[in-house]
């Protein structure tokens, strides 16, 4: 192995850190939000089940389908808006 | 919890709080020729959530109206008393279908704001699209 290579793995190795996932445990104000929006959507199926066998009220089903919707947009809007930030990334000329 | 989320949370009280309201007036016209029956009045109240800090409605503790009882001259009746009168309800079958078309009312303005809180937010979300 060359000395080129050599130091190509070196400083491969040493920047290798920053691919390491960072702070995981959820307590990252994303991950609350994430937890929050996992939160709604169960609580969503929840009710739906409970309506299903008579339990819940139609009022309830229709309060929490709609906060469903409303969590699920905004989800999906702010995953489209990374998805594109991250292609215009990929696609700056290096 | 968003501003929108709450809206949407107050009005469903308010549904159901109207939902509550038909049901008893439903069971004061459905007795209207009940003898000895009380109408009952709906009381509503407002319920401070302050863990979101917003004032929902909420259906109180249901009483019944004191008012005098119809006198109603039967004496075949088997309820006739010695004049050969018997206590009716004191449901008044006006006040209840006035009472419904209010309720009725209610309800779809809460259904209104609700339909209306749902379309700001998708209306928000519209924006990041193109």
């Amino acid at each position: 192995m060359d000395s080129a290579a050599l130091s190509a793995v070196q400083s491969y190795s040493a920047s290798r850190a920053a691919t390491q996932p960072g702070n995981t445990s959820g307590d990252s104000m994303f991950g609350r939000i994430a937890m929050d929006f996992a939160q709604t959507l169960a609580q969503g199926e929840q009710i739906a089940q409970q309506s299903m066998t008579g339990d819940a009220d139609p009022h309830a089903l229709v309060q929490a389908l709609a906060q469903t919707e409303l969590a699920v947009e905004t989800a999906v809007t702010v995953r489209n808006k990374v998805v594109e930030a991250y292609q215009e990334i990929l696609r700056m000329p290096v | 919890m968003t501003e929108f989320s709450k809206a949407l949370d107050v009005s469903t009280s308010g549904l159901q709080a109207q939902a509550a309201r038909l049901r008893h007036l439903s069971e004061n016209i459905s007795n209207a020729d009940t003898p000895g029956y009380r109408r009952k009045t709906v009381p509503f109240r407002t319920e401070f959530d302050a863990g979101n800090g917003v004032a929902k409605v909420e259906v109180g503790r249901v009483s019944l109206d004191d008012r005098e009882l119809e006198r109603i001259f039967d004496p075949s009746h088997p309820m006739a008393d010695t004049t050969g009168h018997f206590d009716g309800s004191n449901v008044n079958l006006l006040i209840e279908l006035a009472d419904a078309r209010e309720a009725q009312r209610s309800y779809e303005a809460n259904l209104k704001m609700f339909e209306q809180a749902r379309q700001m937010s998708s209306g928000l979300m519209q924006l990041l699209r193109r």
